[in-house]
C-alpha cells in the first residue's frame, strides 16, 4: 500500500506482504508522524489516522515527493543483505576470497587479447 | 468425517481442437497443428520406444530418488524391476497425517498403497526378494546376469559388505550399470546414514536456507512442500545412467559405477551462490518470492491469491505500467519519472524493488489472477497466478494437452496422475499402467528370468526369502 | 582404463575405493561418454542453456549462439546488480558478464548470429548440417518461420535429435504464452503447496533455484540421451522432442493428484513439517552461530531438521528433550502424524533448541543417534570439507575470467565422469574458430558479417 503523508507527502512504501493484512500503526519515515492503518487484501479499509505510541511496523522504504529516497535505520525496515554493506552497484573485484585474480572489474579495449583480459592471460603461461 | 461427493474428473469438458484454433488462418493453424499431428499422447502406442532393450533393477527403498530415477527410465520405455523386501518397499505405506482413507486398495486382496508410492510406480514390475539373507543375494547375482541397470540406495557400503557391490557386480556382468543413489553421498565425512530422507538434503545443500522470506520480512528458511531433491537428483541419476548406456553399446562394451545425490544435484543448480561468495564473501540471501537479479520477475499477493508477473527487460517493464496505467494512471506516471528507475540493472536495489512491487501492489489489489493474466497478456507480458492443485486439474491447457489424466488401474479403480512430460515424435515417454501390488510380477519375473519351479518359489517363501516368514503366498 | 582384479579390489575399504573412483581431479584422465557429439544451444536463459550444458559436461561439443554484441539477456542479470565478470564481449568490454548466467553455459564455445538475418540463418544451416543436437527455447514457430525449424532441419540432417524446451509447449489454448521458471511453478502446482501453512498465517513460497527450468533441463537432457540412443542403436533416424517446463511441475506434485481425483482434497501448505512422517521437520534453534559476524546472512539464529519419525528414535528423541509425557502421548507414529500432534510436538522441541546453535543442537542429536541436518547457508555449504572433498564445488582457473568457485556436475561416473572445464566465455569469442571450421567463413567473411551485425 502506498501511503503519502499527509503533513509533508512524503512517498510511504507499505510493501506488499507484510501490510497486505495489517492492522496496526506505521511511522512516517520521513517526518516520524505515526499513522494507524487497517488493510484487507491490499486495500486500505481503515484510516490513515494520526495515531501516538510506537510503531508496528515501518515502512519498507520511503521517498520524498522529488524522488529523494529516504531509508535507514529507524526510519524503514532494514534491506535483505548478502554482506555487511550493500551498494546495489557493480562492486570492482580484482581478487577474491581466497587472494586469487578474478576478472571483476571493467576493462578498456586494450586490456584485451581476442576476448580474454590480458592480465588472465599473462598469468596462465 | 462424512466423504464429500467427489464429482468425476474433469468437471468441466475438455476443449476440442476446432475450439482453440477457431477463427485461425490456415497459416496460423498450420505449426500447432503440425505439432499436434507427431506429439499427441493418443498417438504414443502407434510408436516405438526408445529404452526397450534395457532392463533396470530397481533396488531403491523408503525414499523417491530411485523411484523416480527408474520412473524416467520406464517411462522411456525400459522394463523396470521393482525389487522389493517382502511386504513391499515400506514407502507405499507413506500416507498424509496417516490417513487411511486417503490410500488406494488393491480390489482382490484390500492390500493398501499410499498416493507417494502410487504415483511413480509406473510401468513397473514388482517383485520381491529379502537381500537380508545370504540366498536373496545369490537370486539377485542370478537377475544381475540379465540386467543393464542396477539402482540402490542401501547405507553406503551396505552392499559392498554383503557381497553384491559394485566391485563384485561387475565381475558377474561387466556390462552392467550400477547406480547408488542417495541423499549426501557413500563417501566423505558426512556420507548418508540410515534412515536419511528428504528434505535432509534440501537443507544440507543451501536451498533450505535460501528459500522463504528473508528474516526482514517476518520469514524463515523454508523447505519444499514435495521430496524436491529426489526429483532432481533421480533425474541426475537417469542422465547418469544414459550416458553410461550410450558409452557401453558405442564403444567400450562395459558398465561403470555411478553415485547420484540429491543434495550435489542442487548444489548443482543453484547457479550463482558459490561463484558470488568466491568473488566478495556474500551469502546468498532469502528474497522470498521476490529476485534478487531481476525486477519485475516476483509473485505477489493480488485480490484473488498470488500473482507471478515478469518483466526483466525495458520493453515489457514500460508495458506492464501501460497495463497499470490503464486503471491508475497516477502510479504510471510516478514510475514513469523516476530517474532511479530508467535503467534496468538500477532496478535490482532492494528500495527499488519495494517501491516497484508496492506501485504493482496498487493495481493487482484490485486484479483477480485471470484478469490480471488477461490484460497483461495482451501486452506480451508472461504472467499467472499461483494455482492450487484443484485448480491445476481443471485448468483448460493442460487439460487439453493431457498433463493431468485419469488412470484406470485394474487394482486400484481410477486414479488422477500427472503424465510425462517427454512428449516426443518417434519414441515418446508413455504410461502402461500405474500401481501395482507387492511382488505381482514374482511368477512372471522369477519364471522367465531364473527359470523358477513351483518347488522353488514354495521353499523361497517359506525360508522368508521371496515372502515374509509367516505370509501365506 | 586399468582393471583391477577382484582380489586386489577386495583389500581396499569401500569408502576408500569410491574415494579413489570418484575423485573428480582425476576427471580429465578419463574418456568421455559423448566425445564426437556435437550440439548446437540457440537457446536464452535457463532451460534451455542448461540442458544443453548437462550434455557439454558430457564431453558434447556445445555450441552456443547468442545475438551480437550484447549476447543473450540473461548476462544482464545478477544479484543486487553487484557482482559481474568481465568482458561481456571484446566489443563490449567495459560491461561485464552478470552472474546470472553462471551456471547454465559451462563448457561451451560461444557464437554469435543474427536468427532475423538470411545469412545468419544460412549459418544456422550449415551447423545443423553436422549436429546431432539442436536445443532451442524461442517461442514456438519461430525457428520455423526462420527457415531452421525441425520440419526444414530434418530434411537437411535427418539424424538430427530436434529439442524444443518451453513453458506452455507449442499447441493447445496456451502455447502463445511467454513463461518464466517462477510462472512455471506457480501455475504447474509447486508453489501453492510449499510455504508457512495457511492457517499460521503464511503464503506459499517460490523454490528459490530456478527448479523449473534447471530440472526441466534435466529433463530436456534424459529425452536427447534417449533420442540418442534410439537413433545410433536402432533406427539411425533424428527425431522432435517437446517439453513443456509447466507440465515437468506438474508431474512433480506426488500424491497431490491422486489425493485430488479420490477424495476432493486439495494439499495445501504445511510449512517446514512433513506431512507423511513425524518427527521429521525443520525448527528453529535460537541461537546464532555467528553472533559477532558482519553480516547479517550469519547473525540470523539457526534451523535443523530433525529426524526421528520411527517409534524407537522417538522416544530416544524425547529422552533427549526431557520429556516423559510427550514420549507417552505420541509413543505411536499415527498419534504423532495427526496434525494436532505435530502442532504439539515441534513447539515442544523447538523451546528445548531456544537456547542453543545448530551445532550445538547436531552434537547433541548425533551422540544420542537421531539423524539431523543443520540449515547450511551458501558459505557453510562452500567451505564444507565434504561438499569440497566431493567435488559438488570445486575451485576452477577459468581461464577468462580466473579463480571461481563453481558447481560440479549433478551425478559421478567412475569411467567417463562429467566435468566442468570452464565456467563461460564472451559473446562470440569463438566466431572465428568455429565459423571457421564448420561454416567454412574465412577472415575477410567474418569481418563483413562483423561490419553488418549478422554477427
Amino acid at each position: 500500500m502506498l501511503l503519502i503523508c499527509s503533513g509533508c507527502q512524503t512517498k510511504n512504501f507499505l510493501d506488499p506482504y507484510p501490510f497486505w493484512n495489517f492492522k496496526g500503526v506505521t511511522k512516517c519515515a520521513n517526518c516520524g508522524k505515526l499513522w494507524r492503518i487497517e488493510t484487507s487484501s491490499g486495500t486500505c479499509i481503515s484510516g490513515p489516522e494520526a495515531a501516538t505510541g510506537t510503531p508496528d511496523l515501518l515502512p519498507g522504504f520511503a521517498e520524498k515527493p522529488d524522488y529523494s529516497p529516504i531509508s535507514g535505520a529507524g526510519l524503514t525496515r532494514p534491506a535483505p543483505r548478502a554482506r555487511k554493506d550493500s551498494v546495489c552497484k557493480p562492486i570492482p573485484i580484482e581478487r577474491n576470497v581466497r587472494g586469487q585474480i578474478v576478472s571483476g572489474h571493467p576493462l578498456k579495449k586494450d586490456d584485451l587479447i581476442g576476448s580474454r583480459p590480458k592480465f588472465i592471460a599473462a598469468h596462465s603461461k | 468425517m462424512s466423504n464429500p461427493k467427489v464429482l468425476n474428473w474433469p468437471a468441466i469438458p475438455t476443449l476440442t481442437p476446432d475450439e482453440v484454433y477457431a477463427g485461425l488462418s490456415d497459416q496460423a493453424k498450420n505449426y500447432p497443428l503440425y505439432l499436434e499431428a507427431i506429439v499427441r499422447q493418443e498417438h504414443n502406442f502407434e510408436k516405438p520406444e526408445a529404452l526397450a532393450r534395457l532392463r533396470v533393477l530397481d533396488c531403491s527403498t523408503r525414499m523417491m530418488i530411485g523411484h523416480w530415477c527408474s520412473s524416467q527410465l520406464a517411462e522411456l520405455g525400459a522394463e523396470v524391476i521393482k525389487v522389493e523386501p517382502p511386504g513391499g518397499d515400506p514407502l507405499r505405506k507413506l500416507t498424509p497425517f496417516g490417513r487411511q482413507e486417503y490410500m488406494f486398495k488393491d480390489k482382490e486382496t484390500g492390500e493398501e498403497v499410499g498416493g507417494q508410492f502410487l504415483h511413480e510406480m509406473r510401468n513397473k514390475l514388482s517383485v520381491t526378494l529379502n537381500l537380508e539373507t545370504e540366498e536373496g543375494r545369490e537370486i539377485l547375482k542370478k537377475l544381475v546376469v540379465h540386467s543393464d541397470v542396477i539402482i540402490e540406495n542401501f547405507p553406503p557400503g551396505q552392499w559392498d559388505a554383503w557381497g553384491i557391490g559394485y566391485r563384485q557386480l561387475r565381475e558377474i556382468n561387466p556390462r552392467l550399470i550400477y547406480c547408488w543413489v542417495g541423499q549426501r553421498g557413500q563417501w566423505g565425512p558426512l556420507k548418508d546414514k540410515p534412515g536419511m530422507l528428504e528434505p535432509t538434503a534440501q537443507a544440507a545443500c543451501g536451498f533450505v536456507h535460501g528459500t522463504g522470506d528473508p528474516k526482514e520480512f517476518g520469514g524463515q528458511p523454508t523447505r519444499s512442500a514435495l521430496w524436491m531433491a529426489d526429483h532432481v537428483g533421480g533425474t541426475a541419476a537417469a542422465m547418469g545412467i544414459l550416458a553410461a548406456v550410450l558409452y557401453r553399446d558405442n564403444v567400450s562394451g562395459e558398465g561403470q559405477f555411478i553415485e547420484a545425490t540429491s543434495a550435489e544435484a542442487i548444489i548443482r543448480i543453484l547457479d550463482y551462490s558459490w561463484a558470488w561468495y568466491s568473488m566478495d564473501g556474500s551469502i546468498r540471501p532469502r528474497y522470498g518470492n521476490w529476485d534478487l537479479a531481476i525486477n519485475i520477475y516476483a509473485v505477489n499477493p493480488c485480490k484473488d491469491g498470488y500473482m507471478m508477473v515478469g518483466g526483466g527487460h525495458d520493453r515489457l517493464w514500460y508495458r506492464i505500467w501501460r497495463t497499470v496505467g490503464d486503471e491508475q494512471p497516477a502510479v504510471e506516471e510516478d514510475v514513469l519519472g523516476d530517474l532511479h528507475l530508467r535503467d534496468v540493472s538500477e532496478r535490482l536495489g532492494h528500495d527499488m524493488q519495494v517501491k516497484t512491487y508496492t506501485m504493482l501492489g496498487e493495481w493487482l489489489k484490485d486484479n483477480s489472477r485471470s484478469s490480471a493474466e488477461r490484460k497483461l497478456s495482451k501486452q506480451q507480458v508472461a504472467s499467472g497466478g499461483v494455482l492450487y492443485v484443484n485448480e491445476v486439474a481443471e485448468y483448460p491447457h493442460f487439460k487439453y494437452r493431457g498433463h493431468v489424466a485419469e488412470y484406470e488401474s485394474p487394482h486400484y479403480g481410477k486414479i488422477l496422475y500427472g503424465t510425462t512430460p517427454f512428449l516426443q515424435h518417434k519414441t515418446p515417454g508413455r504410461l502402461k499402467w500405474l500401481g501395482r501390488p507387492v511382488g505381482y510380477d514374482n511368477e512372471d519375473v522369477y519364471r522367465r528370468l531364473l527359470g523358477f519351479t513351483r518347488e522353488d518359489f514354495a521353499r523361497l517363501s517359506k525360508a522368508g526369502v521371496t515372502h515374509e516368514e509367516d505370509e501365506e503366498e | 582404463m586399468a582393471k583391477e582384479t577382484g582380489s586386489a579390489t577386495q583389500t581396499q575399504s569401500f569408502e576408500e575405493f569410491c574415494r579413489e573412483t570418484f575423485d573428480f581431479k582425476k576427471a580429465f584422465g578419463k574418456p568421455e561418454a559423448l566425445k564426437g557429439y556435437r550440439v548446437l544451444s540457440c537457446t536464452q536463459y535457463i532451460l534451455g542453456p542448461s540442458c544443453a550444458s548437462y550434455l557439454a559436461e558430457l564431453g558434447a561439443e556445445v555450441i552456443k549462439i547468442e545475438a551480437p554484441r550484447r549476447g543473450e539477456a540473461m548476462r544482464h542479470t545478477t544479484p543486487f546488480n553487484e557482482p559481474f565478470l568481465y568482458p561481456l564481449s571484446k566489443w563490449v568490454p567495459e560491461r561485464g558478464t552478470g552472474l546470472g548466467f553462471l551456471g547454465a553455459n559451462p563448457n561451451e564455445y560461444f557464437i554469435s548470429v543474427d536468427f532475423h538475418r538470411p545469412e545468419g540463418q544460412a549459418i544456422v544451416k550449415k551447423l545443423a548440417a553436422k549436429a546431432d543436437v539442436v536445443c532451442e527455447n524461442y517461442r514456438p514457430g519461430t525457428f520455423e518461420r526462420w527457415g531452421i525449424g525441425y520440419r526444414q532441419l530434418k530434411e537437411i540432417n535427418p539424424r538430427l535429435v530436434y529439442c524444443w524446451m518451453g513453458g506452455f509447449g507449442g499447441w493447445g489454448p496456451g502455447r502463445v504464452r511467454a513463461s518464466y521458471d517462477i510462472l512455471g511453478q506457480a501455475q504447474g502446482g509447486n508453489f501453492g503447496m510449499t510455504g508457512k501453512q495457511e492457517m499460521f498465517g503464511g503464503a506459499p513460497s517460490k523454490h528459490t533455484i530456478w527448479l523449473a527450468d534447471y530440472w526441466g533441463g534435466m529433463m530436456g537432457a534424459v529425452q536427447c540421451l534417449a533420442a540418442l540412443y534410439w537413433r545410433d542403436k536402432v533406427s539411425g533416424e533424428g527425431t522432435f522432442t517437446e517439453y513443456s517446463q509447466v507440465h515437468g511441475v506438474t508431474r512433480q506434485l506426488e500424491y497431490a493428484l491422486p489425493l485430488y481425483g479420490k477424495c476432493g482434497i486439495t494439499r495445501e501448505r504445511w510449512g517446514n513439517w512433513d506431512t507423511q512422517l513425524c518427527v521429521h521437520g525443520i525448527i528453529k534453534c535460537g541461537k546464532s552461530t555467528y553472533p559477532d559476524s558482519q553480516n547479517p546472512q550469519e547473525n540470523e539464529e539457526g534451523y535443523i531438521l530433525v529426524s526421528a519419525y520411527e517409534d524407537g528414535d522417538f522416544a530416544r528423541l524425547c529422552k533427549v528433550v526431557g520429556d516423559g509425557k510427550l514420549a507417552e502421548k505420541y509413543a505411536k507414529a499415527a498419534a504423532r502424524l495427526k496434525p494436532e500432534g505435530q502442532m504439539e510436538i515441534y513447539p515442544i522441541l523447538e523451546k528445548w533448541a531456544a537456547g542453543k546453535t545448530k551445532e550445538q543442537v547436531a552434537e547433541i542429536l548425533d551422540k544420542a543417534g537421531i539423524n539431523n541436518q543443520p540449515v547450511w547457508n551458501a558459505k557453510e555449504v562452500a567451505n564444507n570439507p565434504h561438499w569440497q572433498q566431493r567435488g559438488a564445488v570445486q575451485w576452477m582457473d577459468d581461464p577468462t575470467y580466473g579463480d571461481l568457485l563453481h558447481q560440479g556436475p549433478a551425478y559421478k561416473m567412475s569411467a567417463t565422469p562429467p566435468r566442468m572445464k570452464w565456467a563461460m566465455r564472451p559473446v562470440g569469442a569463438d566466431n572465428e574458430y568455429i565459423l571457421g571450421k564448420l561454416a567454412g567463413l574465412g577472415p575477410a567473411e567474418l569481418r563483413r558479417l562483423e561490419e553488418q551485425e549478422t554477427i
